[in-house]
């Protein structure tokens, strides 16, 4: 957190003038973006990107007309691990998008809002190792963790409980049916903001 | 994908491709926790929504406060839709609350507006009534599986068909000369034109009048006409003309344009049009000279019936068959049990359902008789309790209430019945209301009918102008509640009981008001004309409730076949479960059930059951 802190307060001297000032404009909307990657590795370090999708949160309306879904092109690590993973095969990415332009596409979509989803921390980081050489800057969105605002309050409704935090369990205990097709970007961005604007609102699972 | 947005559905079907792109990319979705108002009565409208998961309940917020059950006028679940004519009109009448907590599609105003503007049958969706919306979502249906023949083949119009072009002489003619006309034409029949009227003679006629009666050759053959003739309209069902024919045990009707006579239509030929197990299963009640033989055809009926309904065929047509089918077995059970003499001066009645043609299953024996009061017949509780063996034999239950010809009390003379409707008609409380109810439904299937036509008469006359009875009469309309609250909590749902949620308020009110109007018919269908003729209902009105009836009775008999075939527990004949229905049948369901509530507020109305 406090790296962080300081690489943000660096990189926003740095693009005080710059295109992307915006970005680190303090932020006093009523929306959030959920987004969601898709990614060719489990290691930060290593992952290629393979898919980007973000979704616009407003209040408790999960904004689908208003979304990013980007294919990107063949990156050279999509192995047959992670198409078992994720079925996306090479020649479906067949005329998917650069990755400079998608990232840029991106950072346009997300502007200075909040940034929600699930292990969002995982996705932000391999994010910002594409992000970081080709733009200069680190994304200095503050991030919300479903897992961490799930966990926080299924505790604090019942301290005992040690709820299980796999993507598929708190959509079940929370009622939310999954949107799209499991593992496609768009569908898990879709699913996770509607986590998010469930727990906002709706009871906190007690079991 | 799962949960993606379905366009299979109506009215999103009706889009075409670029207006269904148009439509998924503008959609958003919307979450309501459990109680939150969706849109707020007097509130513009803003989208349209789409249930995703979970049940919005419409409320009339004057009447909710005071009265939950009332204020709630429909619900929604899974995959219906709501909102849109808070869009049409600009403002909401009522207020949408989420009953549980609820994920929603929202299609915004201002694309939906420009969809209704660019597509006509889209727009139409929205402004149909339930007896259209049916029509759309049957054809819609049997496109989908396939089965579209057999409806439009049910379909056929009688004019369009196999209507024959009559032969008709002058009256006048011979014998022989008519004898001759017919061997020229190769017809089996011709009519006769005797002042305005039309007369029949067929080749037997020809036969018996020369052979058994030795008239001359060059005699008249108005002589030999028969006159009352059954006719059908050119544009009626053909389907009707074979259940009047199966009904009147006759060969061929007259068809009639409007006042013009236009042909004939035989049975071998509306046969051979419909080619199905009907006329064999018909054929074989006629031909049946003793009890095996019609206890054989008797056996056919269920099956039949079945089979029509599962090949898309109307419930309405079904169920006349079935009620003419019945009709002959019932009459002629009783031919083979009781002698001509007694028959002359004895009148056997069907009532309940089977009286007002309304079963499509064997339903309960529920019959009656009456006894002229000159007649001695000291074998009457004997025969009686034979016939109703024999119908058991048969495949009809028993009646639990014990309303059968086995029982006396269901047994009298003319004179008696006369007192006991009497009785019944005096009394309030619910047994003797109940038998009245009964017998409002009765229709005689054998033996002397005007025996019935007398008493029938005597209890119109008799209740006519006494409000308090009907008011009485017409009580139990408001003993069952008709849940619509009934499609919430889809998960743990267990289901309603149709027939006195939904069924009993539309044929006992329609009872009680034919029986205020004197309506001699005993089906509700008919029924709803006769009062729509009279002008005492509009025809939209009636339209829509004889279609939420039949919508029902379609419900009612696709669980009971679920009963037959073990599917569903015994004892659940009447129960309508929300989860197990398709997104059409729900669609219908909810439409009929809105109606049927709305008919017994007028009918609250009108007979002052507000006590």
């Amino acid at each position: 957190m406090v790296l962080k802190t300081i690489r943000s307060a660096t990189d926003k001297w740095a693009h005080k003038d710059g295109d992307y000032a915006f970005m680190f404009e303090p932020y006093d909307g009523d929306e959030v973006i959920a987004l969601d990657c898709e990614m060719t590795d489990l290691d930060p370090q290593k992952a290629e990107l393979v898919s980007i999708a973000a979704v616009k949160i407003k209040g408790t309306q999960v904004l689908t007309s208003e979304k990013l879904d980007i294919k990107l092109q063949k990156p050279e690590s999509l192995t047959g691990d992670s198409i078992k993973i994720h079925r996306i095969r090479g020649v479906d990415l067949r005329g998917g998008e650069v990755l400079p332009d998608a990232l840029g596409q991106l950072i346009d979509f997300i502007g200075n809002r909040p940034i929600m989803g699930y292990y969002i921390d995982y996705d932000i980081t391999v994010l910002n190792r594409f992000i970081r050489p080709r733009f200069g800057f680190s994304l200095p969105n503050k991030t919300i963790e479903l897992s961490h605002s799930y966990l926080n309050k299924v505790k604090r409704a019942n301290p005992e409980l040690q709820p299980d935090l796999h993507f598929e369990k708190i959509a079940e205990k929370l009622g939310v049916p999954m949107v799209g097709q499991r593992h496609s970007a768009l569908g898990d961005a879709i699913t996770t903001a509607l986590m998010y604007v469930r727990l906002l609102k709706g009871p906190i699972p007690t079991s | 994908m799962s949960n993606e947005f379905d366009l299979s559905h109506p009215p999103f079907d009706l889009l075409n491709s670029r207006e269904q792109q148009q439509l998924v990319s503008s959609l958003n979705i919307g979450y309501f926790g459990k109680d939150e108002t969706i849109i707020d009565a007097g509130q513009e409208g803003q989208a349209v929504y789409i249930v995703l998961k979970g049940a919005v309940v419409e409320i009339d917020p004057d009447v909710f406060d005071k009265n939950p059950e009332s204020g709630a006028i429909r619900e929604y679940a899974q995959e219906d839709l709501f909102g849109a004519i808070s869009i049409i009109n600009g403002t909401s009448r009522y207020m949408f609350r989420a009953i549980e907590e609820t994920i929603a599609w929202l299609l915004p105003k201002t694309v939906f507006l420009t969809l209704l503007e660019a597509n006509e049958a889209f727009a139409t969706y929205f402004q149909n009534t339930l007896a259209e919306k049916a029509r759309l979502l049957e054809v819609r249906r049997s496109e989908k599986q396939g089965g579209g023949d057999m409806s439009s083949f049910m379909l056929a119009k009688v004019g369009s068909s196999v209507l024959r072009e009559a032969v008709i002489l002058e009256s006048g003619t011979s014998i022989l000369d008519a004898t001759r006309t017919m061997r020229e034409q190769q017809s089996d029949c011709l009519l006769v034109k005797s002042k305005d009227n039309y007369g029949m003679v067929t080749r037997t006629d020809l036969l018996e009048g020369v052979v058994l009666n030795n008239m001359s050759l060059d005699s008249d053959i108005c002589d030999l006409a028969s006159y009352n003739l059954l006719t059908v309209q050119s544009e009626d069902f053909l389907f009707n003309a074979l259940v009047l024919m199966t009904r009147h045990k006759i060969q061929r009707v007259v068809v009639f344009d409007h006042d013009t006579l236009a042909g004939l239509v035989e049975l071998t030929d509306v046969l051979s049009f419909f080619s199905s197990q009907s006329h064999v299963i018909g054929l074989q009640i006629e031909r049946a000279n003793n009890l095996e033989e019609l206890a054989r055809a008797a056996q056919g009926t269920t099956e039949l019936i079945n089979g029509l309904v599962s090949q898309g065929v109307k419930i309405r047509f079904a169920m006349d068959l079935l009620a003419a089918l019945n009709g002959r077995i019932i009459a002629k059970a009783y031919e083979q049990l009781v002698p001509e003499e007694i028959r002359k001066k004895t009148c056997l009645l069907v009532m309940g359902s089977e009286g007002r043609g309304e079963q499509v299953l064997k339903t309960d024996q529920d019959n009656a008789l009456i006894i002229a009061d000159d007649l001695d017949w000291p074998e009457c509780a004997q025969v009686m309790e034979k016939f109703t063996n024999t119908l058991l034999d048969f495949g009809y239950p028993l009646c639990p209430g014990n309303i059968m010809v086995s029982n006396p009390e269901w047994v009298m003379r003319e004179s008696e019945w006369k007192k006991t409707l009497n009785h019944w008609s005096a009394s309030v409380e619910g047994t003797g209301l109940m038998n009245l109810a009964i017998f409002v439904d009765a229709h005689a299937v054998a033996g002397n009918s005007r025996l019935f036509k007398r008493l029938q008469s005597h209890l119109f006359n008799s209740l006519e102008g006494n409000e308090v009875f009907y008011s009485y009469f017409a009580m139990p309309l408001r003993r069952f509640s008709t849940p619509l609250t009934f499609f919430g909590g889809l998960k743990n749902s267990d289901g309603m009981d149709i027939k006195k949620g939904g069924i009993f308020p539309i044929v006992h009110g329609i009872r009680t008001m034919t029986l205020q109007f004197k309506i001699k018919e005993t089906n509700t269908f008919l029924r709803l004309e006769a009062l729509v003729e009279k002008g005492l209902m509009k025809k939209k009105f009636a339209d829509d409730l004889a279609e939420a009836l039949a919508v029902m009775s379609t419900l009612r008999l696709q669980q009971q076949l679920k009963v037959e075939t073990g599917q569903a527990a015994l004892g659940e004949d009447n129960l309508v479960c929300a989860v197990e229905l398709n997104k059409l049948d729900r669609d219908l369901l909810r439409e009929a059930l809105h109606l049927v509530k709305e008919f017994k507020s007028r009918m609250t109305h009108r007979y002052h059951l507000e006590r």
